[in-house]
């Protein structure tokens, strides 16, 4: 009954994250784990306890009005070399073309950094957004499930003490 | 012997009731009003309704840390795109 259960509850997941992480095996070998799993009920009721009076609580609150997900897993570690490619390759494997398309690919291989931005259509509308980060000790792996506006998520910047980049004209 | 000693062992010894204490006693407790069981039933109403809606706010609560956690993550994330795009921009 409770593998019925766990299964059920697995499968929930599963549907409404567009891609699995599959990086459960780096949770040992970090030192700070971030494993943030929000379906459509929990964003909900979490964005009704936001205080709109907050004008950061205000944006988060219109941030996640069109969200019927999110799901994030961040790995700090000690040392360089944790993870592997391999780990972010089975990743982007699984964005695959036409629903997904990288938008923004930036690196740098001096660092050892980089940051890939991607998109999900359906429809001709936004439905998803995948954002995979990697620096030698840090991998962040978001999946933000539902409707987004470009606008809203460039809003992000500028708020929660990040500091905004000017646009230029 | 001492004075206090002597005082404290008076003050402490032990004393047999009046005749007819146990009988007063039960008197007035069978004389007391039992509670109605309504009364019994709406206490437990309230109790589970109560610690119902601590509940919720408390997982609201978590759900909300839960919320501008991510966002916190996602923003800045998106933001160090931003720069490297910018810096990039600036270097051409």
């Amino acid at each position: 009954m409770k593998l019925i259960v766990a299964g059920c509850a697995l499968a929930a997941v599963l549907f409404a994250q567009q891609f699995k992480f599959n990086l459960d095996h780096l949770a040992k070998k970090s030192s700070d784990t971030v494993d943030l799993s929000l379906d459509a009920n929990l964003i909900q009721l979490g964005a009704a306890f936001l205080n709109t009076k907050d004008p950061d609580q205000a944006k988060a609150k219109k941030l996640v009005a069109g969200l019927q997900g999110l799901y994030i897993k961040s790995f700090e570690f000690k040392r360089d070399g944790e993870y592997s490619p391999a780990d972010l390759d089975q990743i982007r494997a699984q964005l695959k073309a036409p629903e997904w398309a990288r938008m923004v690919n930036v690196s740098n291989s001096e660092d050892r950094e980089s940051v890939e931005v991607w998109v999900r259509t359906e429809n001709g509308k936004m439905s998803g957004v995948a954002i995979l980060a990697a620096e030698p000790r840090n991998l962040t792996v978001v999946n933000l499930v539902g409707s987004i506006e470009l606008s809203s998520l460039s809003d992000l910047g500028g708020n929660f003490g990040i500091p905004k980049i000017p646009k230029k004209k | 012997m001492d004075w206090l000693e002597e005082e404290l062992k008076q003050a402490l010894a032990r004393k047999e009731p009046d005749p007819g204490f146990d009988a007063r006693v039960q008197r007035r407790v069978s004389r007391r009003p039992a509670a109605p069981r309504w009364l019994a039933a709406a206490a437990a109403v309230l109790v589970i309704a109560g610690g119902g809606a601590i509940y919720r706010r408390h997982q609201g609560e978590q759900a909300k840390q839960q919320v501008m956690l991510a966002m916190k993550i996602a923003g800045s994330k998106l933001n160090e795109a931003q720069a490297r795009i910018q810096a990039i921009g600036e270097r051409q």
